[in-house]
C-alpha cells in the first residue's frame, strides 16, 4: 500500500508547475466572482467545465495509446445531434441515453479497429472519420434541432450538483479501469507497444477498448452540451477538438504514449475552462480563445524543449 | 495481414490515379452528356489547380515526415491579407501579391521554426498555427466578404491561353518547378531521406533543421498560391474560403500514392490525385447534393485509400 502511495506521489512530477498556475487562478477567479464561492456557484462552474474534462480525458486516452483523436469535435455534436433526436422516441430518456453512449462506443470501436488492427496512424484516420461522423450528424440534423427532456436538461445542467457526482463517478471508474489488465495494457502498449506485447498484453484489444471508452466520454459530452442548450447541434462540437488537445497537452499528457495521468488532463482542462471564462467576462470575442489556445500549445509544448536547449547552450 | 502481399511498388502508386481518371472520365461521359466535353473537363482541371497547389506543400512535408493542418488557414489568410496590403502605386498588383506571399511564407516559416528548430511534433504546431490564424482572422476580418480588384488577379482568374486558362499554366509551371527540386538537385533527395529516417540522415551530415524549415516555408508560399489563385477564380474573398484545403490536401496526397508515413511518394502522383479528387466531387454532386452525404463519402474515400498509402511498421 505505501508503494502505491509512493508510485501515485511520483506521477506528479511535473505537474506541480501545473498545479500552482491553476491555484493561482482559481483563486483569481474567485475575488474576481466571489459567486463561486457558493454551492449554487461551485455547481455552475463544475457543469460548465464538465464538458470540457469529458473530452480532454477522452484525448488523453487516446494520447496514452500513442495516437491523437482529431474527430473529437465532430463526436461531441453527433452526440449531440443523437441525443436530442432519440430522447422522445419510445424507449425514453432511458432509451436516448443509451442509443448516445452506444453510438459513441461504437464508432470509438470502429476506429480503434481500423487503428489498431490495420495499423494505420490515428492521425489520418480520425481526420478521415472526423468527416464521416461530422458527414452523419449533418444527415441526422441539418441545422441546430430535436429536442432534450426539461426533465433531464434540469437533472443534468439545472440546480443539482450532478456533474459533481459524475466527475467523481469518472475518476472512480478510471481508478476501476486502471486495476483491470486492459487498463494497464493501454498505458503499456502506448509506452512501448513491441515490449508489452511480448511481454502478453493484449495490445490490440486495450487499445480498441480505450478507443471505445474514449468514444463513449465523447458522445457523453455531447449528450451533455445538448442538455445544457436544450437541443443538437451538428457543428456545436468544433472547439472541442482543439481544446482537448490543448488541455491534455496541458497535463502533461505525451504524444508519444504511455506517459500521462488522469489528473494531469483534468487540471489541464480546468484551466483551460477557467481561462475560456474570464476571457468572457473580460468581453473577449469568443475567437479569441482559439488565439489563445493555439499559443498555450505551443508554449506548453516548446518549453521543455527549450529548457533542454538552453542547458545544453550552458554546457 | 493479407493486405501486406499488396505492396506496389512507388512508380504505380503514382501511375495508379491516372488511370483511375482516364477511366472515370470515359466511364462518365458516356453515362452523363456534357461531362466528358472538353470545357467541362477543363474547368474540373481548373478546379484541381487550387488543390493540386497546396497539394505541393503537403506532399514534400509529408514525404518529409510531417504533415501541415495550417494550409487551409493559410489560404483564407491570403485571401483576406491581399486587399488589405494593396497600396496605390503598384498599379499592376503585383506587388500586393508578393506581400500577400511574403505573408504566407512568414507563416510557413513560423512552422518551421517550431518543427525543425524546437523540435515541436509537426501536428501539434501546425494545429496551433491553424487555430491561432483563425481566431486572428475572424477578429482582423470580421464576418465581411472583401472583393479582388487586384488587376494581376483579375487577369489570372479570366484569361486564357490558346485555350487553356492561365491558372492551369501557372500551376503547371509551379509543379514543373516541384518535380524538377524533388527528383532532381540534392535537397530533394534529403526531403526524401528526412522522410525515411530523421536521426540517421542528420547523422551523415544532412542539415535536417534548414531543410525542414525549407519544406514548411514551401508549404505555406504554395498554400498563399492556392489562397490567390482561389480567390482570383471566385471574385470575392472570405472567413473560412480555405476550409475544404485542408482535408482535399491530404486526400490529394493519399490518393497520388505518397506514404502517409513519410519517405516516400512524388508530387507527380499528387497532381492525378488532386484531379481525381475533383471529378468524384463533381460525380458525387451528380447523385447527391447533400452536404452531410459529401463529407462521408470524401471520408470514406481517404480510409479506403490507406491500404496503398503505407501503415505503422513498428508495432
Amino acid at each position: 500500500m505505501s508503494l502505491y502511495w509512493a508510485i501515485q506521489w511520483r506521477r506528479n512530477e511535473g505537474l506541480g508547475a501545473l498545479f500552482i498556475v491553476l491555484a493561482g487562478f482559481l483563486i483569481l477567479y474567485a475575488v474576481l466572482f466571489p459567486g463561486i464561492l457558493s454551492i449554487g456557484g461551485a455547481g455552475r462552474f463544475v457543469q460548465n467545465w464538465f464538458p470540457m474534462a469529458l473530452v480532454a480525458v477522452a484525448q488523453a486516452m487516446i494520447m496514452l495509446t500513442g495516437g491523437i483523436d482529431l474527430s473529437v469535435g465532430a463526436m461531441v455534436g453527433l452526440g449531440s445531434v443523437v441525443a436530442a433526436t432519440s430522447m422522445g422516441g419510445a424507449f425514453g430518456i432511458a432509451g436516448g441515453t443509451a442509443a448516445t453512449l452506444g453510438m459513441g462506443a461504437l464508432v470509438g470501436t470502429g476506429v480503434g479497429v481500423i487503428v489498431s488492427i490495420g495499423r494505420y496512424p490515428a492521425i489520418i484516420v480520425t481526420l478521415a472519420t472526423s468527416f464521416i461522423i461530422g458527414g452523419a450528424a449533418l444527415l441526422i440534423l441539418p441545422r441546430p434541432g430535436g429536442a432534450i427532456p426539461p426533465v433531464l436538461s434540469d437533472f443534468l445542467a439545472g440546480d443539482h450538483p450532478t456533474a459533481v457526482l459524475l466527475l467523481i463517478l469518472l475518476v472512480l471508474g478510471w481508478k476501476l479501469y486502471q486495476a483491470t489488465p486492459l487498463g494497464i495494457g493501454l498505458i503499456a502498449s502506448g509506452d512501448n507497444p513491441t515490449g508489452a506485447y511480448r511481454s502478453g498484453v493484449p495490445t490490440h484489444r486495450a487499445r480498441i477498448v480505450a478507443y471505445a471508452l474514449s468514444g463513449l466520454l465523447q458522445a457523453g459530452a455531447g449528450l451533455y452540451v445538448a442538455a445544457q442548450t436544450g437541443s443538437g447541434d451538428p457543428v456545436i462540437g468544433q472547439p472541442f477538438t482543439l481544446a482537448a488537445i490543448a488541455a491534455a497537452v496541458l497535463g502533461g499528457v505525451s504524444f508519444l504514449g504511455g506517459q500521462g495521468t488522469l489528473r494531469g488532463a483534468l487540471a489541464g482542462s480546468l484551466l483551460m475552462s477557467v481561462l475560456i471564462n474570464v476571457m468572457f467576462f473580460m468581453n473577449l470575442p469568443p475567437v479569441a480563445q482559439y488565439v489563445v489556445q493555439g499559443l498555450i500549445i505551443v508554449v506548453t509544448v516548446a518549453l521543455p524543449q527549450l529548457k533542454q536547449m538552453l542547458r545544453r547552450a550552458v554546457r | 495481414m493479407t493486405l501486406r502481399g499488396f505492396a506496389l511498388n512507388d512508380r504505380m502508386r503514382a501511375t495508379l490515379p491516372y488511370g483511375l481518371i482516364i477511366v472515370l472520365w470515359i466511364g462518365a461521359g458516356f453515362f452523363l452528356p456534357g461531362f466528358a466535353k472538353f470545357g467541362h473537363l477543363r474547368y474540373m482541371v481548373e478546379l484541381a489547380a487550387v488543390i493540386g497547389l497546396v497539394g505541393i506543400g503537403q506532399t514534400l512535408v509529408v514525404i518529409g515526415g510531417g504533415i501541415d493542418l495550417s494550409v487551409a488557414a493559410t489560404i483564407t489568410v491570403a485571401a483576406i491579407v491581399m486587399p488589405l496590403v494593396s497600396f496605390a502605386p503598384d498599379t499592376t498588383g503585383i506587388g500586393a501579391i508578393l506581400l500577400t506571399l511574403a505573408v504566407a511564407g512568414g507563416i510557413g516559416a513560423i512552422n518551421g521554426i517550431g518543427i525543425g528548430i524546437l523540435a515541436l511534433p509537426p501536428l501539434i504546431m501546425t494545429l496551433a498555427t491553424a487555430t491561432t490564424l483563425q481566431g486572428l482572422l475572424v477578429i482582423i476580418a470580421g464576418g465581411s466578404a472583401v472583393t479582388v480588384n487586384n488587376p494581376l488577379l483579375v487577369w489570372l482568374g479570366s484569361t486564357r491561353l490558346l485555350g487553356i486558362p492561365v491558372d492551369i499554366l501557372v500551376w503547371a509551371a509551379i509543379a514543373a518547378l516541384c518535380l524538377a527540386w524533388l527528383h532532381g538537385t540534392r535537397t530533394g533527395a534529403a526531403v526524401f531521406a528526412i522522410g525515411t529516417n530523421a536521426l540517421a540522415s542528420r547523422l551523415s551530415g544532412i542539415a535536417e533543421r534548414r531543410v525542414t524549415l525549407m519544406l514548411y516555408t514551401i508549404s505555406g508560399l504554395t498554400a498563399g498560391c492556392a489562397g490567390l489563385l482561389l480567390l482570383a477564380m471566385n471574385g470575392q474573398g472570405y472567413v473560412g474560403i480555405g476550409d475544404p484545403y485542408l482535408l482535399s490536401s491530404i486526400a490529394a496526397v493519399v490518393l497520388g500514392g505518397t506514404s502517409i508515413l513519410g519517405g516516400r511518394g512524388s508530387y507527380a502522383g499528387t497532381i492525378a490525385g488532386a484531379i481525381l479528387l475533383v471529378t468524384m466531387t463533381a460525380l458525387i454532386t451528380v447523385v447527391n447534393a447533400s452536404a452531410g452525404w459529401r463529407s462521408i463519402i470524401l471520408g470514406c474515400l481517404i480510409l479506403g485509400m490507406l491500404p496503398l498509402s503505407g501503415r505503422d511498421q513498428n508495432r
